[in-house]
């Protein structure tokens, strides 16, 4: 579940990006508004994913890819 | 200029000069490669043409744009001029993060056996299939690794195991350079409310912030390459270690000529190039940056974490 949250704030973000960069495209005065009222959400969400993520896996929710050197071959690498 | 008519500069010898010095940069890289004498000085050669045609080309154009010579034609050509290099950095990402899902969604699990097509369980016995699995041994190989600590025997294959070492941990350097990056952020969106409400002296605190933010983030993935080398992650670690480095690899350089295009736009504030109303240089660097941003966001959580 916190998974698909984390997904669907990363979507956003990508759209929110996208809005951006049409604003700038389009520029003038409107695509200058545009632009910068994106760039701000994407940053505001952006601060939000990566307190969930603290939090999730703090909490437990998620666990971290833990990466292992010279894992066993025949077993499953140990997590931390 | 009137809005008709559209601006073409003069005969300009800049294009022929950045030929002559990328193609020097990449004649001495090959040889560089083989192990030619010349190759290192060949190539520093070119890469110092390359940055001169850089700053006499840019320098240019940032001189005709101050100069008025552009109009509003001109100005709707840099904008999707921008918006296609974008494309291709966006392709160029999605390339990588492609092979990264690929291989640790499909391809791994099926070289261990799962589901169907030519792939089958006995395509090499030894082979366990995880994404995280560095090591790709032979059985009865003794590992050599300084981070080993003990050499437990598996009964069922025979295979000399170790007790693995733990190269990256999310929470710490990750964790805090994501923290950096997106503190970055934070100020650069203040640095451009600042240059649209036309404060001059506050754009300039927060950009320099933002570039500081930039470099310090480089330099802490600077040190988190160098702990993950030493403990024997690397480029040749199997798909995860090249994944991992050519992602993080891209996205640092793309940081280090973001903090190059930052320190450029800042340089250009205080010349007093771009007002609340004109400031497309300052809008395209933004973008840049803001992307950036996101690609580790993404390699943060796709990387570390899910």
């Amino acid at each position: 579940m916190t998974e698909v949250v984390i997904v669907i704030i990363i979507i956003a973000i990508l759209v929110a990006l996208g809005f951006g960069l049409i604003g700038m495209v389009k520029g003038g005065k409107a695509g200058s508004d545009k632009m910068f009222k994106s760039l701000a959400t994407r940053v505001s969400l952006s601060v939000l994913l990566f307190l969930l993520v603290l939090f999730a896996g703090y909490m437990g929710w998620i666990e971290p890819n833990v990466v292992m050197v010279d894992a066993p071959v025949a077993q499953a690498p140990v997590q931390k | 200029m009137s809005e008709q008519e559209y601006y073409v500069p003069n005969g300009t010898y800049w294009p022929i000069i950045g030929s002559i010095g990328i193609a020097t940069l990449f004649i001495g890289f090959a040889n560089q490669m083989h192990g030619v004498s010349w190759g290192g000085s060949v190539m520093a050669l070119g890469f110092a043409i390359t940055v001169f045609m850089m700053f006499g080309w840019f320098g240019q154009v940032v001189n005709e744009s101050t100069n008025g010579i552009y109009n509003k034609q001109v100005d709707r050509s840099f904008r999707w001029g921008m918006s296609w290099f974008i494309f291709s950095e966006v392709m160029f990402f999605a390339a990588f993060f492609g092979a990264l899902f690929y291989a640790r969604a499909l391809s791994v699990p099926w070289l261990g056996g799962a589901d169907n097509n030519i792939f089958t369980p006995d395509l090499w016995n030894a082979f366990s299939a995880s994404w995280h699995q560095m090591a790709f041994l032979a059985p009865g190989t003794e590992l050599q690794s300084g981070t080993l600590m003990s050499f437990p025997e598996v009964p069922a294959t025979g295979i000399e195991t170790a007790t693995p070492a733990m190269v990256v941990d999310p929470w710490g350097l990750p964790a805090l350079n994501t923290a950096l990056l997106l503190a970055s952020g934070v100020t650069l969106t203040f640095a451009h409310h600042a240059l649209r409400a036309g404060h001059r002296n506050q754009i300039v605190g927060w950009l320099v912030a933002t570039i500081a933010l930039g470099a310090a983030f480089l330099g802490f993935q600077i040190m988190e390459y160098g702990h993950a080398y030493q403990d024997g992650l690397k480029l040749t670690s199997g798909i995860y270690g090249s994944t991992f480095y050519m992602l993080t690899g891209f996205h640092g350089f793309h940081v280090t000529v973001g903090v190059i295009m930052l320190t450029v736009i800042l340089y250009r504030v205080q010349k007093g190039h771009f007002n609340a109303d004109n400031h497309f240089g300052f809008e395209g660097v933004a973008w840049y940056w803001h992307f950036v941003d996101v690609v580790w966001l993404g390699l943060f959580v796709f990387v570390y974490w899910l």
